[in-house]
């Protein structure tokens, strides 16, 4: 194995990412953890089991660098890098050639185009609103009262001719509880609602341009009915990585492993503390961590596995 | 070192113009204040006319009864005025002025014209400045403007007091565009922060009052040497100061502002009033206002020999700037017109850039500072040291 261990934390908005690599860039261990809400005691327990399940401390580490929303609160992490630049670090590794990564987050989604040399050429995000994220998707599982997991199966079966006018998460819910009323097909419904949210995404892809090949990453990923209308709507094959919530992850561990210059973490940011509140007295600071075992799966992860998610 | 009381003095007149007015009436009883709508009026003729001219400022409360007035598509520009107009919070002018701007902002002078008992003057001064008779109607109405001050103060207005008001003016102007050089020269470190209170205080205070104290506040300033941050180039804002929170947030992510076109910015700054002794002063205002858009281009005017999009490569040149940040209000539609040419050149022009859509209610500024941060990475990343 080659030598030097780095870390690479991707603190969300929902989850928290952990990857650790070895000095030729190649997984040694990851975690996922749900958080439901941004929490250091999750963000921690990423951490703990990545380094776990690669038989490591932190003393081992050569560098960490932290992304995400949270980023400048991960503990140890000498540099920050934003979500575009890892995403894009991460995935251009993971799918050598990609053009545009589409990242669909706990809370917001981008577009980001990247140029041969791995680097990101430019970029769009959502910033106001929960439309088209994976909040939306929760709201959608619950007005339908499906389970996350199984809302993409049930959205496939559907037919997708439902006129949804409202892209507002509030707004949206009422109008799907309304077609209930209606006695609309569920699976209808759900149908409906992906090819609605496909197209909200394919206004993110158009302030950056139409590129291929396009990779899905995030979350969303890993749903296939999301995959299957972004698809229809780019009117592109669609990738998924093995492993499409770690590559933000994977590209801040990449990073650190470069010894690229990051930004110095600073947490005196305004606005930090009150995005993030520092628990008071709690080791774990009263968020719902349970039913999820907060892994992927022990081991190397397997960069050459990518799933062709075509339609 | 601590900060020099002049320069405190300028902030507090940028932030709170009402005060200052309260103040400035104190010690000239009897004279009157008018409240100018920018960007195209010339104060020198108020000034000589013994009126203070004072830009109306987006006062960043939120719009509450202003609301009934102007909808939302309406810039938050406009909006604040309307709501600042409808809860009496103009009324520390004596009369207001719109020299032709823009189509929103003549809404919101409607409304102040409908709620507040107060004249309201509005000037048509031509936007289409290549015509052959725009020469001809920026005189006339240059001359309407100067007929009204004297009506407003009672007494006609000489050329002496006119050339006095616009050398005021002009060496104000001219100071203040110097500290805009130096810092694209790299050879000063006031924040934006500070700048847009110098500007934006200038756009308040009585010229001379405010050279005064620029003049002592920037011997006091230690002079500070460009770093290798990345170099920011703001582009746009029309035609209010963008919030401090927002500017405070740019250098936060390990970026420095170099230069700008905004109007709380280089934009006021940029031209003087083209005079030399002996002339007319009243053509040489008219020439100012005719010129000002080759100084620094304007989308709220028409002049087919001029492109924002080649002065704003240009700028970048000269300052060193390597990306552009967009400062756009929601729904400016001057900017919003001339936006796809600036993107368009700047792409040409590898200049990479970052489109900020502002609102006059905030903006999330987690999600922008990740933008932001995100511009500053792919600006780095692609310095030849990374290569
Ligand atoms: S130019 Fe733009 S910001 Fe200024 S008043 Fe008009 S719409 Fe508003």
């Amino acid at each position: 194995m080659t030598g030097g261990r780095y870390l690479g934390v991707d603190l969300g908005s929902t989850t928290a990412k952990a990857v650790v690599v070895d000095g030729a860039g190649k997984i040694l261990s990851s975690s996922v953890v749900t958080m439901g809400a941004v929490s250091r005691a999750g963000m921690q327990r990423a951490i703990d089991q990545a380094l776990g399940e690669a038989g490591l401390t932190e003393s081992d580490l050569q560098g960490t660098v932290s992304t995400g929303y949270g980023r400048r609160l991960v503990p140890g992490a000498g540099r920050t890098y934003t979500e575009i630049t890892c995403h894009a670090r991460g995935t251009a590794e993971m799918v050598p050639g990609v053009r545009l990564v589409i990242d669909v987050g706990g809370q917001d989604s981008k577009a980001i185009t990247v140029g041969d040399d791995g680097l990101v050429r430019d970029f769009a995000m959502n910033d106001r609103c929960a439309s088209g994220t994976g909040r939306f998707y929760e709201v959608l599982a619950r007005a339908v009262d499906v389970p996350i997991e199984g809302l993409g199966d049930l959205a496939l079966r559907g037919s997708d001719e439902l006129e949804v006018s409202s892209m507002c998460a509030t707004f949206a819910e009422t109008e799907i509880v309304s077609m209930l009323a209606e006695d609309q097909d569920v699976a209808d419904i759900a149908s409906s609602v992906h090819r609605a949210i496909a197209a909200r995404t394919l206004a993110l892809v158009a302030q950056v341009g139409r590129y291929t090949p396009v990779v899905l990453t995030g979350g969303v990923a890993r749903n296939p009915a999301a995959v299957h209308f972004l698809s229809r709507a780019l009117d592109a094959e669609v990738t998924v990585p093995a492993h499409p919530q770690i590559t933000g992850a994977f590209g801040a561990a990449l990073l650190a492993r470069d010894g690229d210059r990051g930004r110095p973490v600073a947490t005196d940011v305004r606005g930090a503390d009150e995005m993030f509140p520092r628990p008071r007295g709690h080791a774990h600071d009263g968020h719902d961590c349970s039913g999820c075992d907060g892994t992927l799966g022990p081991g190397t992860v397997d960069l050459g596995t990518v799933i062709p998610a075509w339609r | 070192m601590p900060e020099s009381v002049a320069l405190q003095r300028l902030r507090e007149a940028a932030r709170d113009p009402r005060a200052y007015v309260a103040g400035w009436r104190a010690h000239h009883p009897g004279r009157r204040v008018v409240g100018v709508m920018p960007m195209n009026f010339p104060r020198e003729i108020a000034l000589a006319a013994g009126v203070l001219p004072v830009y109306i400022q987006d006062d960043q409360r939120p719009v509450a009864e202003g609301r009934a007035y102007l909808p939302e598509f309406y810039c938050g520009y406009t909006r604040n005025l309307a709501d600042q107009a409808a809860t009496g919070r103009l009324d520390h002018f004596d009369a207001l002025l719109l020299a032709d701007h823009c189509i929103q902002l003549l809404g919101a002078s409607d409304v102040a014209r409908a709620v507040g008992d107060r004249s309201v003057f509005f000037g048509m001064l031509i936007s289409s400045l290549s015509d052959s008779w725009a020469e001809k109607k920026i005189a006339e109405m240059m001359g309407q403007f100067r007929g009204e001050f004297e009506k407003l103060s009672g007494a006609p207005i000489g050329d002496e007091a006119l050339t006095r008001a616009i050398e005021a003016y002009n060496a104000d102007r001219e100071l203040l565009r110097r500290v805009f050089d130096e810092r694209a020269a790299g050879d000063t470190t006031w924040s934006p922060v500070e700048l847009q209170d110098m500007v934006v205080s200038a756009q308040v205070m009585d010229p001379i009052e405010h050279r005064d104290l620029l003049v002592e506040a920037l011997a006091a300033a230690p002079r500070g040497e460009r770093d290798d941050r990345v170099r920011v180039h703001l582009s746009g804002h029309l035609c209010h100061a963008p919030r401090r929170e927002l500017l405070e947030v740019i250098e936060e992510t390990g970026a420095v502002v170099v230069d700008d076109d905004l109007w709380s910015g280089r934009r006021y700054v940029q031209s003087l009033v083209p005079f030399t002794p002996g002339e007319d002063p009243m053509s040489a205002i008219g020439r100012w206002y005719a010129e000002r858009n080759v100084d620094l281009p304007c989308p709220t005017r028409v002049q087919h020999d001029v492109d924002w999009d080649a002065w704003l490569i240009d700028a970048t040149r000269r300052s060193g700037a390597e990306v552009v940040v967009h400062l756009m209000p929601k729904f400016c539609e001057p900017h919003m017109l001339f936006y796809p040419e600036l993107r368009k050149a700047l792409d040409a022009a590898g200049i990479p850039q970052l489109l900020v859509e502002t609102e006059h209610e905030g903006i999330p500024l987690e999600a922008l500072r990740t933008r932001l941060e995100a511009l500053v990475e792919r600006a780095l990343r692609h310095r030849p040291a990374y290569a």
